[in-house]
């Protein structure tokens, strides 16, 4: 049969955003496919050249509309490791719980769209009911639903509240339950079952010579992860590991994809708990914003010359910023900032992994690698 | 308690990292420690030169296993010396990933103790600069076939700041629209945003009063 080329998207349930996969097919058989990014880029590494440090925080917030908080806290890393800032230990805390937090929810928001992606529509349902508990606690610590702007350089915007973390506590022992049944829903899924076992297989070596982490990589079977292997933050004080698939010898297939997120997700729960348990200072102490145990004194400009970067475990692999200091108003502005995204690097890799699998297959192993795309196309 | 890789032994496979590549021509490394947040690590710094790229690339993946592109990022200095008016810096990874073996057809996971990596093992952060003096036509040489990562990456930095990559097979916009007009690269820093502060934004806040930079040139 001839071969013919077809584009998907930018409008496809497939896409979970807006770009085109253009595949070559021969029959039902993908025989070829390139990805077409780009439709919502919208600068943001231009505009950051013109705003101040602190006014990066918010378009970075943006970056992302599931993990608004994980990439605020990978631009503060950035900015703290340029300005060369100590961060008190407190804050660190509160950050942990923020980031961990925001990493149930954009897993469950996954896991909410790979339900229909695979047939099985009441999943995503359910998965949003849970992802509003995550809200509501995210909620009391930023002020807004989606994009917080809650770290500062040198620390946090504020304190936990007043009862925030008892609410934490009954609300994620309540989820730790609740996964269970997400688990039901979908191993006893014939149909998701035999959408997802058996294909879009993925090896590690390929995999990070692709430049493809975080939970796709830990699905292969190997456990690394830059929240142990660059350490950053506080995890060296807490006990966990992260969760590792044993995988079929042919690689990670998109059911292993599934099964590392919702093991994630239990870290994740249990980081949080213990980051509470172990807060310095106590729950119940509260801190005006502002106070020297939440938020260390930053310089306000970067000399020419300096330079910063941090490598973090963003909900979907290693996020990267790059800062060149020493922009407009004698180094107020940033020179240069330079995003990585780990969908930008991951998308063409899940584009090739889908070669020699059925058209009908795309959904199941695009929609495994979790893309978003306001983080890719930037 | 504490399984992360201890800051002792980066800083021995920074160390030793930083020994053996120094001794190449036309490259200059050190160990550098940065902060982030409350703890201290510790990267490899790299500066080389263009023309000895390609040798660098090649063994920092071959000897040193250095598996993970995980950024490329362009800059344009126009006011910069002149040795230097572009900069390329290139950031890696040092994973240690293996591909999992199997025994009897089961597949036996990897969980690597973060206190007991040793030798090449040890994950590692490197940041690789190079400039590029005065010229229209800022390249260097690709790493697409070392490292696949690096692929997409080169595509974005040329697409947004105009540095080509010798030997890229299929450059091609990335993140602007195909019909941008070539030569165009919007983070170039003779391309200026309209807005540039507050005041001028709510000035004019409809924007009758706005008009392109580059008005009354002909593209």
């Amino acid at each position: 049969m001839a071969e013919m080329w077809i584009s998907m998207g930018p409008q496809h349930p497939m896409t979970h955003g807006l770009w085109t996969l253009k595949i070559k097919v021969d029959g039902e058989t993908v025989v070829d496919t390139v990805p077409d990014l780009g439709y919502i880029h919208r600068g943001v590494e231009k505009i950051c050249e013109t705003r101040d440090f602190t006014q990066i925080t918010t378009y970075c917030d943006r970056l992302c509309y599931a993990s608004a908080n994980t990439w605020s806290h990978s631009y503060i890393y950035a900015a703290e490791d340029l300005l060369g800032v100590e961060v008190p230990e407190r804050a660190e805390y509160i950050r942990l719980i923020a980031v961990e937090l925001q990493r149930i929810a954009s897993h469950l928001m996954w896991m909410g769209a790979y339900g229909p992606d695979t047939g099985n529509l009441s999943v995503m349902v359910w998965c949003l009911r849970e992802r509003e508990m995550m809200m509501d606690l995210l909620q009391e610590l930023g002020g807004s639903r989606m994009h917080y702007n809650f770290p500062r350089i040198g620390g946090v915007k504020r304190d936990l509240p007043h009862g925030f973390v008892q609410r934490a506590r009954s609300k994620l022992h309540l989820f730790l339950q609740r996964i269970q049944e997400y688990e039901a829903l979908f191993d006893e899924s014939t149909v998701f079952l035999v959408r997802t076992q058996g294909v879009g297989y993925a090896k590690p070596e390929e995999m990070v010579n692709h430049g493809v982490s975080g939970p796709n990589l830990r699905a292969g079977g190997v456990n690394y992860d830059v929240r142990w292997a660059h350490p950053y933050s506080v995890y060296s004080e807490l006990d966990w590991e992260p969760p590792v698939e044993r995988s079929s010898i042919k690689g990670a297939d998109c059911y292993d994809r599934y099964r590392v997120r919702v093991e994630e997700m239990r870290v994740s729960a249990l980081l949080v708990l213990q980051a509470m348990e172990k807060l310095p200072g106590g729950p119940d102490t509260y801190h005006e914003p502002g106070d020297p145990k939440l938020l260390a004194k930053a310089p306000s400009r970067a000399p020419e010359g300096t330079s910063g970067y941090h490598h973090f475990e963003d909900s979907r692999g290693e996020s990267m910023f790059y800062i060149a200091g020493g922009g407009e108003g004698r180094g107020k502005n940033p020179y240069r900032v330079s995003i990585r995204s780990p969908m930008f690097i991951t998308i063409p890799y899940a584009s090739k992994c889908m070669i020699g699998y059925k058209v009908a297959d795309i959904p199941a192993i695009m929609g495994s690698f979790d893309p978003c795309i306001g983080e890719t196309d930037r | 308690m504490g399984r992360v890789v201890p800051t002792s032994s980066q800083k021995a496979a920074a160390e030793k990292l930083c020994n053996s590549i120094s001794k190449m021509k036309g490259v200059e490394a050190e160990t550098v420690e940065r902060t982030s947040g409350t703890n201290a690590r510790w990267t490899v710094s790299v500066v080389c030169e263009s023309e000895n790229w390609r040798n660098l690339a090649e063994k920092l993946n071959n000897t040193h296993s250095v598996d993970y592109c995980s950024m490329i990022t362009g800059i344009h200095w126009p006011d910069g010396p002149d040795e230097k008016k572009w900069e390329v810096i290139y950031h890696f990874l040092r994973t240690g990933v293996k591909n999992p073996s199997s025994v009897d057809g089961v597949l036996q996971p990897i969980v690597t103790d973060p206190n007991g990596v040793k030798g090449v093992d040890v994950p590692l952060e490197i940041e690789v600069s190079i400039r590029i003096p005065d010229t229209r036509t800022p390249s260097v040489a690709s790493v697409q076939d070392i490292w696949v990562g690096a692929d997409w990456n080169e595509k974005e930095t040329w697409d947004l700041v105009g540095i080509d990559f010798d030997g890229h097979v299929g450059m091609r916009r990335v993140l602007q629209p195909h019909e941008t007009p070539t030569g165009y690269h919007p983070l170039q820093r003779h391309h200026n945003l309209r807005y540039h502060g507050f005041e001028e934004m709510y000035d004019d806040a409809q924007g009758f009063g706005r008009k392109p930079d580059d008005i009354g040139k002909v593209k």
